[in-house]
């Protein structure tokens, strides 16, 4: 990643003077769904851009090395070759913008994107993923190990009761939850979020990166989510760097979509290749 | 194939990631229009009317110009024709039973629900409306309508008793218009009972498709018609014998041009007049919030017009900042664009945004426009003007779609200042995290609507409406019923229109009168002088005129009030009215309490004077006992004012509020000297307004002898009353600018010139018209129509979350 949060003072009165009207937030969050679509080639470039924002990941306890092959393969290979030369997209080089794993798994997916020839980076989610409520020593541990393992990005599950007593941490990204929480990305909290970031660029200019993850599945949602980093945040944002979609099976229905808007037909299952 | 239709364009929008065009087909709108063969007339009685020999005007898309269809307009025998068909209607319909009534709406419901693809597109071609809003909002919210209207109509004999509709209802729509204002009015129109004819203007199909809906579910096909015409319809429509209503919504001062040419006609009019909205933004608002709801308000095609934004100094960079950040993103485009925020509305709205624009910008303000808006016309990029002088020509009139003047202010009270201080009273938000300070604000707003932190909400059961020059007519919610009722047993409206009553000369010139005697009779000598803040103050011409008993011997002398002296009772009674409406109704009951028992202590004197006015003794004392209890009657009625309502899709309550309407001025009849007198003080007070009030022409004395206690009971300036020439005091009441309502009891000429005179500010007025009234009946001096009449109605929203 190229952006840094070169960090600044902390400034407490920047988030007690923060007001945010849930209701107005609520309705914001239906209009913005409602208000922009894309169809056509708007809709299949949309998509292709979105491939490239995601993170797949697979955060299983049963995860083994063969799983994790099959992730990074389908990282490279995110649409048939054939769709996107159908696209005139092929030269593009598209691909997800990283693969996500537990820190075991990092050697494997490390290993498993070297063999298949290609620079994507692995990230791993780490500091006792999902709680986080480890020992600091432990977390900072856990992160340098799969750092040695080669991760080159890391989501770090805050520790939460330090938050809620006020004592605030930084970060290059932020990351609407872990994906394993009951409610996971919705609208009315990453609106809550994106306009935070604006503020914070605002104020000291530097760009935080945001990254919605769980419960994104569909083609249309992920166009939901693109729009509304669009809408809230602007064109700048709309880059790997700073955006990302914590995905698992999102990208299939991407696929499905791409499938049929350039052949006119549904695509059966076994079309399409599995990730 | 589909691979070579999407080819070369992709690789660019992957890269640029651009919005593009999300067309909406509306195929099946100009298949409608053919079934028509492209022309377009009338529909009524449930047929389509096309006379021969009508010049006709076409139908065109606002955006390309293109001819869709001929519209045939209208002439007076087409009027006629419709208005005759109402009339022919109402007889079945109003003879029917709520329940039949609801199943009539309820299926027209259920049509337009079939057919909302025809509704919405229609609407939006030739609107130019974003198609979103029109599918989004307006089809859906013309259902609930529909539904909330059909419960309405099938509990009507109950939860209305005592109210009978009034008869055919004559609606004029404006021309920049969704049919939703249409569907806000004819639903409760229809749901009481009455039928409607409506007059849309030239090019508008959607009323048309509607009425062609309605007159199709078979049984009752002339409620509903609808004719197309140029506004040289309007008095026409508004005079034609049977009409007993005119619902008028559309431009100010056509309004006010309307008003005067009405009175003394048969119809009632009502009017809801201008389309701007205002928005307050404190410094403990959610600023990005607030910023959508100005984007609601004026660039997101549901308001009908522009916005007046107030931003607390303190945030104004910021929100400022935010605003125009957010003006970026915005997208215009063809309505029928499903991604577009905002369409367009043809070349005339455009004309009048460029003509604001330009002279807001001669007057020294700062403009600024942004968005993604096609270059040519008729679009009009969402436009932002600050720094615009408060003085200026610019700042005093109604600022049009899609502009938003934005004005700073410093403290939440001088916000309230410049916030009432328009002639415009339309609806209002309030941004503010602070409970305290929004209901502060939002209860001393002198609007219709007040959301907090929200705007531009919108529910079949919340009345809408206005005050001061939006005009006082309500739709939705039990207040949208009552426009078209009137109390059971009440005659129908009949025209008292006098051709030659001259509005230059009426009641301007006393007649002089000359001392006729020294007064004779029993003591103690009749109470002399104007009540004016709370003191009997001698008149300003310095004259007075003789009162005579019922025999023709002289009872007493009287005061003879004139123009200034009003001016004395206006400025009194508006000192007192803070300090009186603020009161809770309790307290207020209370002083009605004390004016009562003070009445029943002075009966002995007031019944003598009734007996000297030609009453028996046992019905001069009941007179009096029945004031006492008119008095206590509503005092007590009071209590139980205003309600809460529950709205779907929110979450918290909105509030119905009564609120009182300021100076009221009231006229009272010849007749009935004491009891008609107290009647019309209780209520007035009750509500918390303060009064001017001008007493009996033949007996004020009754009245005198009331405000003797009102000065020992009352704080000062509460009720004035001024005695004199009752028509030259007519005049200087109705043609007061600063009072907020009128009511008048006596000739019909004088009704006739208090209703065209109220069209100075728009002040609510009811006239007797020369019927006299049963004040000793119940339904008639204490019924629920003065209590409708001595206040008005706030809705104020108020979403919760945490």
């Amino acid at each position: 990643m190229s952006a840094y949060n070169r960090g600044t003072e902390l400034d407490l009165s920047w988030i007690s003077k923060i007001q945010v009207n849930h209701p107005a937030v609520l309705r914001r969050a239906e209009q913005i769904q409602a208000r922009r679509t894309v169809k056509k080639e708007w809709q299949a470039a949309w998509l292709l851009k979105a491939v490239t924002f995601i993170d797949l990941t697979t955060l299983s306890g049963d995860d083994t090395s063969s799983n994790i092959q099959r992730l990074c393969y389908k990282a490279k290979y995110p649409i048939r070759e054939d769709l996107l030369k159908a696209l005139n997209m092929h030269d593009k080089g598209i691909t997800t913008a990283a693969v996500c794993v537990y820190p075991a798994r990092v050697c494997d997916a490390v290993k498993a994107l070297k063999a298949a020839g290609c620079n994507i980076p692995v990230a791993s989610v780490a500091t006792g993923f999902p709680a986080g409520q480890t020992h600091l020593k432990t977390r900072l541990e856990e992160i340098r190990l799969a750092v040695e393992d080669g991760a080159t990005e890391i989501d770090v599950v805050i520790n939460r009761s330090l938050v809620l007593t006020g004592q605030w941490e930084g970060s290059d990204f932020i990351k609407t939850s872990t994906g394993k929480e009951t409610v996971n990305a919705t609208f009315p909290v990453a609106i809550v979020m994106l306009r935070a970031i604006r503020d914070f660029f605002w104020k000291t200019g530097n760009k935080i990166g945001f990254k919605p993850a769980g419960g994104i599945r569909s083609a249309k949602d992920s166009l939901a989510w693109l729009s509304l980093v669009k809408e809230e945040l602007g064109d700048e944002w709309l880059k790997p760097e700073l955006f990302r979609i914590g995905a698992s099976t999102l990208l299939s229905d991407i696929e499905r979509q791409i499938y049929h808007h350039v052949t006119g037909r549904y695509a059966a299952y076994h079309d399409l290749p599995m990730s | 194939m589909a691979a070579t239709r999407a080819g070369p364009r992709a690789r660019e929008i992957f890269t640029s990631l651009e919005y593009g065009p999300v067309p909406e087909s509306h195929a099946c709108a100009l298949a409608w229009l053919d079934t028509q063969d492209r022309c377009l007339g009338h529909y009524v009685n449930g047929k389509w009317l096309k006379p021969e020999h009508r010049n006709s005007v076409p139908c065109q898309d606002p955006i390309t110009g293109e001819n869709l269809a001929s519209c045939l307009q209208a002439q007076a025998e087409d009027v006629a024709a419709a208005v005759e068909a109402a009339r022919m209607a109402f007889k079945s319909w109003s003879a029917h039973p709520g329940v039949v009534r609801a199943q009539h709406l309820t299926r027209l419901a259920k049509v337009i629900q079939k057919h909302q693809r025809l509704l919405w597109t229609l609407e939006s071609l030739v609107t130019g409306r974003a198609v979103r809003e029109v599918r989004d909002g307006d089809v859906q919210l013309a259902q609930q309508l529909l539904h909330y209207h059909a419960i309405q109509a099938s509990t009507q004999e109950e939860a209305l008793a005592g109210w009978e509709p009034m008869g055919v209802i004559g609606l004029i729509l404006p021309p920049t218009f969704s049919f939703l204002e249409m569907m806000w009015r004819i639903c409760p129109a229809l749901a009481v009972g009455c039928t409607v004819v409506a007059l849309v203007p030239p090019a508008s199909p959607t009323p048309l498709l509607l009425a062609q809906l309605s007159g199709e579910l078979g049984p009752f096909p002339g409620v509903l018609n609808v004719i197309s015409g140029p506004a040289s319809l309007v008095p026409i429509l508004a005079s034609q014998p049977g009409i007993q209503k005119v619902a008028f919504c559309g431009a100010l001062e056509e309004g006010r041009a309307l008003r005067r040419s009405l009175a003394g006609e048969c119809a009632e009019l009502g009017l809801a007049l201008g389309t701007e909205s205002l928005l307050l933004l404190t410094d403990t608002a959610d600023i990005d919030s607030a910023v959508e709801g100005v984007v609601d308000a004026a660039w997101s095609d549901r308001g009908p017009g522009g916005l007046r934004l107030l931003i607390q100094e303190s945030v104004w960079d910021e929100a400022m900042r935010r605003l125009q950040e957010r003006m970026g993103r915005l997208r215009s485009g063809r309505g029928l664009d499903g991604a577009v925020d905002m369409g367009a509305r043809g070349a005339a709205a455009c004309d009048l945004v460029q003509r604001f624009v330009c002279e807001a910008q001669s007057q020294g303000a700062q403009v600024f426009q942004a968005g993604d808006v096609p270059s040519e016309r008729p679009f009009c990029p969402p436009t932002l003007v600050s720094n615009l002088p408060p003085a200026s020509p610019c700042a005093q009139v109604e600022v049009p779609w899609p502009v938003v003047v934005a004005s700073p202010f410093r403290t939440a009270k001088e916000a309230l200042l410049v916030a009432n201080g328009t002639p415009r009273g339309g609806s209002a938000s309030v941004w503010s995290e602070r409970l305290g300070q929004a209901l502060e604000l939002g209860y001393g707003l002198q609007v219709g609507t007040v959301w907090i932190n929200a705007h531009g909400l919108r529910d079949p059961s919340v009345p809408t409406g206005g005050c001061k020059e939006s005009g006082c007519s309500w739709h939705g919610g039990p207040d949208g019923l009552y426009e078209y009722l009137r109390p059971s047993g009440t005659p129908a409206q009949l025209s008292c229109l006098s051709k030659n009553l001259n509005y230059d000369t009426f009641g301007l010139a006393v007649p002089s009168t000359l001392p006729a005697g020294p007064e004779i009779g029993p003591s103690p000598a009749p109470p002399y002088g104007l009540f004016v803040g709370g003191r009997f103050q001698a008149p300003g011409a310095r004259s007075s005129r003789p009162i005579r008993d019922s025999s023709g011997n002289l009872h007493g002398y009287v005061a003879e009030g004139g123009a200034k002296d009003i001016r004395g009772a206006v400025e009194a009674a508006h000192q007192a009215f803070p300090g009186w409406a603020g009161q809770s109704p309790g307290a207020r009951a209370a002083l009605l309490w004390a004016l009562a028992a003070a009445l029943e202590r002075r009966k002995s004197t007031l019944a003598s004077r009734l007996e000297r006015q030609g009453a028996e003794l046992k019905a001069a004392e009941a007179e009096v006992e029945l004031s006492a209890r008119r008095l206590r009657a509503w005092g007590a009625r009071v209590q139980a004012q205003g309600h809460t309502l529950q709205v779907a899709g929110l979450r918290g309550p909105v509030l119905r509020l009564r609120e009182p309407l300021g100076v009221l001025a009231v006229v009272c009849p010849d007749e009935w000297p004491l009891l008609a007198f107290v009647s019309l003080l209780a209520p007035a007070l009750a509500y918390g307004n303060t009064v001017v009030m001008v007493p009996s022409a033949a007996c004020p004395l009754l009245a005198l002898e009331v405000c003797q206690d009102m000065a020992t009971v009352f704080p000062a300036g509460l009720a004035n009353v001024v005695t004199g020439d009752r028509d030259h005091l007519t005049r200087c009441l109705a043609l007061h600018q600063d009072i907020q309502a009128m009511w008048y009891f006596g000739s019909a000429q004088g009704s006739q010139f208090v209703e065209w005179a109220s069209a100075g500010n728009l002040k609510p007025v009811w006239a007797s018209r020369g019927c006299p009234r049963a004040w000793d009946q119940e339904a008639e001096g204490a019924g629920p129509e003065l209590g409708l009449r001595a206040a008005r109605t706030k809705a104020l929203w108020l979403p919760m979350g945490d």
